[in-house]
């Protein structure tokens, strides 16, 4: 009882301390940030930005590992390295006073260098949800990075230089069906009326309601009454311009009701209807996003490794081409409007039984594709994401693992998100490295111009990297050598294009100011580049949102910032 | 030391830092990361001001304050907190209002550089006025869930916070909150004056008894009129003595307030037939005999955020709600009272049960607590990453502000996501002044709309002057030559005209009023524009540029002629609403027209921590916040 008691106790406290991002994320989202194991690399100012802006929000638990100790400059630009600190592991106190912004956080470090870590026991960083990694070499970067490839460990490393901050993400497969896209449209089918709602609406008659229940009608029966009107007129076909489409919006005009002087009545619900239409026509049909997931190969080739995404997703494609008759299954969410909350209500459950319906079609199916690739009913597939959310019996979202079989509940959050199911696919470092990669040719476009946009940077960090390679520093480190690093760096940035087969112009001005920066952290810069690189880590985690894909560059002199495919 | 700024930074900049004195205005999310990121940026000295306290749903983003910390100042833990981790930084912190005389414009002048990081736009204005008068920049930012901006703010040379018209709160007609509610937030604010009238401060504006004034009942007007009194007593035998003081006679009896406002209010709405005509009437409840028709969901007992309740559920939560808040009063003792606060649990309940029991009564779909409080808190989500992405670009403005280049000042807004265009960061040209703004132009005249005859003097004051226009201790002259004194600063001086229409003092269509608020150094001449009936039945109307009125109330005649309600906002509503596919013409039209429906959209999201949209452009971002959110938690 009262372990009862003290387990109620901690969940009042931490919906009220989370209350502000449940209301973005949600408590499925929660859940998937408090099983979440994050890494870090290098608690340098952006590296711990990253981790408060994580485990303020609340992820499980968060590594550090580094193996320098806190210098001057550190503590200068850091907030979690203090002056008293100087000397001492940076592993250790990074970790101990991130630690203490969160008590339901738990925090952990090594002190050793990520590169030595990488040689001497690679699986180490294989335990966790995602790496962020921030300040490497190049050559330490490609060891982690294959390796984390290898095991579909995704990782984003960021790195702040000047006035330049920099990620890029590193992910091999990631699904998303929560991708809130900016513009959705509703899922009426009004173009295709369903028998239930063809049913539903016949049931009703405009002509024989009391003038009260005829301004309380819901719209969506309205329109669709005129609309049979108009296809009735018009050879069965519906309105498809912007002047059809205003014809039938004066019919719907007319059908407002009068008073006895003949002055139009207040129908609210007609006013909607009218204001609904252009919405309402617009065809139901399979979005470009989704036709693609469906002629992946993924999809279309399944086999005893497919993941529940894709048993899910040709399922999906399955009932597209056989019952769903084209479509994908009903989304089950009308808006709100006028109405009496009666025949609202009604009208709400005729969407939810077939989307019901849609979604029970599409699990018979992904039963029976789990049978077709071997998988009994107490196989594993490789679950969706760790914990799916399932509303139990008291209506609070309870968690379960969803080891083996997919659950009945997934699927019909899969339907229900059907038209916003994404895959996105970074390309792999050695992919990005390649001197013949087509993705230069497309980068470098534009970079002559009098002002070339923010990928520049791209190339001026790339010839920085090749520098460190040559001389174990970056250009204008030491204050006194700034000239002479300006034309190393010129001779490092001409060797790479080379490489790269390319001829491309970058303006001096340009030189001097990277080596003006002499690799410095500006905490303003971290601070920026922590909050966008934690609510990437956070896309990731919560599989909501689309990740960038896959680089990102922002330049803080001009407040502009860029995502770039490399 | 920060010791990396140095070599990055020129040496101008580095000077301008060193030798700099900034003000932050706000100590929550914003101000957190801003008061880092200076400290660690090598601004020396740094003051900052907040009037709150610490709330325990602070912490998941204020990463200054932690769970001992809750009841505490946040301007005095953030600079405690700042000064553990950087001892050199000199903060001064202020636990105050930044609206208070203490703060006058010898305040505001010690500083190079005014960063505001506010949740409210009162305050806001006051800054924005304060900054013009001392001509001090200043650095507006908001945030809101995934959304942010940053702009910068210098007098003649950019826009002020109030050059252009700041969208209307959105306020409910009385009688649509106490005779006709038909959607779910009228319930919540009528459940919301239900709780002040019951254990709050008295309003008379927030009265929740059903109101024989409503002019739908304009037929039966002279008979409600000559038995509303009678009537009243009837309808519960209270009216006489205050609501509050009935219900603690009852010892805040539940069953008896219950059916005080859920029965025999009811009924007697239904007396009133004129209403239900055209809709729905409602059905009145009796504590003895609720519905038990309850849902599939609710076999067991928790009670919990995120599911419906029943009206057993909701009833048994209102008794348990009103016994604690009892407590809670009684606690206070003699003329003690309960402000109503979305984060105590007892206060939220009573909101959430007496509101779902009132659209239960109206056929108003319900709604889960978590919606409750979002709708009756104006809730806007609050995450660490978004604030500190605004914090980083503040610092980065405040740079070139430090070296007075105010042509390479940019407003800056930060998208949910990458738009079509790859861009997270939309970064736009400063606008210039508006000529006819009412507050930063060189002599700033408004317009107000408003019946002569049925405001008064204390109306203008409160609702008009201090509400509408923003000042705080306003002086008010007639400019009729004689110098009448209206209103003035110092207390009493003008007591006696409080009560009084301005009608009484000869202020017709027409009439010029002076204002002046000393602490603000603003001076305003008000041109009052007399209308016998405003739209909507407003009490009064701000226009900041005369030229608005003659087009709209051609607009509104010209729907006059047309029908009673004229279709044209909502066929410009429509445009907004249109398809990509849509032709040309619509799209053109739809550009100028989100301006129209981001008050509509937003009409929970009374306050969201942005800055006002200075372009149409911009608002549309900000009139995302409402629309996608719904979305996310749906
Ligand atoms: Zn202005």
């Amino acid at each position: 009882m009262n372990t009862m008691e003290g387990k109620d106790k901690t969940n009042v406290d931490k919906n009220n301390k989370y209350d502000r991002q449940l209301r973005l994320w949600g408590d499925h989202g929660q859940a998937a940030l408090e099983t979440t194991r994050v890494c870090l690399i290098n608690a340098t100012a952006t590296g711990t930005e990253i981790m408060k802006n994580l485990i303020l929000p609340g992820i499980g638990s968060f590594t550090v590992v580094d193996g320098q100790k806190v210098l001057g400059e550190d503590a200068g630009n850091n907030f979690f390295l203090t002056k008293d600190s100087i000397g001492k592991s940076r592993a250790k106190v990074a970790t101990d006073l991130l630690a203490e912004l969160n008590e339901d956080v738990h925090g952990d470090f090594l002190e050793e260098d990520a590169e030595k870590l990488l040689d001497s026991n690679p699986d180490f960083f294989s335990q966790f949800s995602i790496v962020v990694a921030t300040n490497l070499c190049e050559r330490a970067l490609s060891k982690l990075s294959n390796h984390l490839w290898s095991k579909n460990v995704p990782l984003l490393v960021c790195r702040c230089y000047g006035f330049i901050g920099y990620m890029r993400l590193f992910i091999k497969e990631h699904t998303v069906f929560e991708s809130h896209p900016d513009n959705t449209h509703e899922d009426l089918r009004l173009d295709r009326p369903f028998p239930a709602l063809v049913q539903y609406c016949d049931s009703l008659h405009l002509e024989t309601m009391t003038s009260k229940d005829h301004s309380h009608t819901p719209w969506l029966v309205i329109l669709y009454k005129y609309l049979q009107e108009w296809k009735k007129q018009h050879n069965c076909k519906a309105p498809n311009d912007y002047k059809e489409r205003n014809k039938l919006k004066e019919m719907l005009k007319k059908g407002i009701h009068r008073n006895e002087e003949g002055v139009l009545e207040d129908e609210e619900n007609f006013e909607e209807a009218i204001r609904s239409t252009n919405m309402a026509l617009v065809p139901s049909k399979v979005p470009s996003e989704v036709e693609k997931i469906f002629n992946d190969p993924s999809c279309t080739n399944l086999h005893s490794e497919s993941s529940a995404f894709w048993i899910m997703a040709r399922a999906l494609k399955d009932f597209v081409d056989n019952e769903g008759e084209g479509a994908l299954p009903v989304r089950g969410t009308i808006p709100d409007m006028t109405a009496d909350s009666e025949r609202y209500i009604q009208l709400q459950q005729v969407y939810r039984k077939k989307a019901a319906e849609d979604a029970s079609k599409v699990s018979q199916r992904v039963q029976q594709l789990l049978h077709s690739i071997g998988k009994g009913a107490d196989d594993q597939v490789e679950p969706l994401r760790p914990f799916m959310p399932s509303p139990s019996s008291d209506g609070h979202t309870s968690l379960f693992s969803s080891v083996g079989l997919i659950s009945e509940h997934e699927i019909k959050t899969f339907c229900r998100n059907a038209a916003f199911v994404r895959v996105v696919r970074c390309r792999s470092l050695v992919e990005e490295y390649d001197n013949k990669s087509t993705k230069l040719q497309e980068l470098v476009l534009h970079l002559d111009d009098e002002e070339p946009d923010d990928a520049v940077f791209y190339v001026l960090l790339r010839a920085v990297d090749r520098f460190y390679e040559e001389y174990n520093a970056y250009p204008g480190w030491y204050n006194d050598q700034v000239e002479t690093d300006v034309s190393k760096l010129k001779a490092c940035l001409t060797k790479l294009l080379q490489d790269w087969g390319l001829s491309l112009n970058i303006k001096d001005d340009y030189i001097h100011e990277i080596c003006r920066f002499g690799a410095a952290e500006l905490h303003t810069v971290s601070a920026f580049i922590g909050g966008v690189a934690a609510q990437e880590v956070i896309k990731v985690i919560t599989r909501q949102f689309v990740p960038f894909n896959n680089t990102y560059i922002y330049n803080a002199m001009k407040q502009t910032s860029i995502t770039l495919e490399l | 030391m920060a010791a990396s700024i140095f070599g990055v930074f020129d040496e101008v900049t580095q000077n301008k830092i060193i030798s700099s004195k900034v003000l932050v205005v706000g100590a929550g999310g914003i101000g957190c990361e801003l008061l880092k990121n200076l400290v660690l940026s090598g601004f020396p000295d740094i003051e900052i001001i907040d009037l709150d306290t610490i709330d325990v749903s602070n912490l998941n983003r204020q990463f200054l304050f932690r769970k001992e910390h809750v009841g505490k100042s946040k301007a005095q833990v953030a600079k405690e907190s700042a000064l553990h981790f950087n001892p050199d930084a000199k903060i001064t912190a202020y636990h105050d209002s930044i609206m208070s005389s203490d703060y006058d414009l010898e305040f505001f002048k010690k500083f190079d550089l005014v960063m505001n990081a506010l949740d409210n736009r009162v305050a806001r204005n006051h800054v924005n006025r304060m900054c013009l008068a001392a001509d001090k920049p200043l650095i507006e930012s908001g945030t809101a869930g995934y959304l942010g901006q940053v702009s910068v703010i210098k007098k003649t040379v950019t826009e002020c916070y109030e050059c252009q018209p700041q969208a209307a709160q959105k306020t409910f007609p009385g009688c649509t909150i106490r005779n006709t509610p038909s959607e779910p937030i009228h319930c919540i604010v009528w459940a919301k004056h239900l709780f002040n009238q019951l254990f709050g401060e008295d309003d008379p504006d927030q009265d929740v008894s059903p109101d024989t004034a409503d002019p739908e009942l304009a037929g039966e007007a002279g008979k409600a009129a000559l038995e509303s009194e009678a009537k009243a007593d009837a309808a519960g035998g209270i009216k006489r003595k205050s609501t509050q003081a009935w219900a603690m006679e009852t010892g805040y009896n539940a069953e008896k307030l219950f059916n005080k406002f859920f029965r025999d209010d009811i009924k007697y709405l239904l007396s009133m037939e004129a209403l239900w005509k055209k809709r729905k009437p409602p059905v009145p409840l009796d504590w003895n005999n609720l519905p038990q028709d309850v849902p599939a969901t609710t076999h067991q007992v928790a009670i919990c955020d995120q599911r419906l309740w029943s009206v057993q559920e909701c009833a048994d939560v209102f008794a348990k709600s009103l016994s604690s808040l009892k407590e809670e009063l009684i606690k206070q003792g003699e003329g003690g009272m309960l402000v109503w606060d979305k984060d105590d649990d007892p206060a939220m309940d009573f909101v959430t049960s007496a509101a779902n029991i009132r659209a239960h009564i109206f056929g108003i779909p319900s709604k889960t607590r978590f919606d409750v409080k979002s709708m009756a808190g104006n809730i806007i989500p609050a995450i660490a990453t978004t604030n500190a992405i605004i914090a980083g670009l503040i610092v980065m403005e405040g740079l070139k502000v430090l070296r007075e280049e105010f042509d390479k000042c940019k407003a800056v807004f930060l998208n949910r996501q990458p738009n079509s265009r790859k861009k997270l960061l939309v970064p736009c040209q400063l606008e210039k002044p508006n000529p006819k703004c009412y507050v930063c132009a060189p002599k700033p005249e408004v317009t107000v709309i408003l019946n002569t005859h049925k405001i008064t003097v204390k109306v203008l004051e409160e609702k008009i002057i201090k509400g509408g226009l923003g000042m705080v201790a306003p002086d008010v002259e007639i400019d009729d030559g004689k110098g009448t004194i209206l209103i003035s600063s110092e207390e009493g001086e003008t007591e006696e005209n409080t009560e009084k229409f301005l009608e009484q003092f000869g202020i017709n269509n027409g009439v010029r009023l002076k204002c002046d608020d000393f602490l603000q150094n603003y001076n305003l001449t008000i041109i009052i524009y007399h209308r016998d009936k405003l739209e909507e039945d407003k009490e009064f109307q701000i226009i900041g540029d005369v030229s608005e009125i003659q087009a709209k109330y051609l607009e509104d005649k010209e729907n006059e002629d047309k029908q009673p309600n004229g279709l044209t906002e909502k066929q410009a509503t429509e445009a907004a609403t249109a398809v990509e596919d849509e032709d040309e013409v619509m799209l053109v039209e739809e550009e100028e027209i989100q301006q129209i429906t981001v008050s509509k959209k937003r009409k929970h999201d009374e306050e969201p921590e942005v800055v006002n949209g200075d372009t149409v452009k911009k608002q549309r971002l900000i009139s995302d916040v409402a629309e996608h959110y719904d979305d996310i938690i749906s």
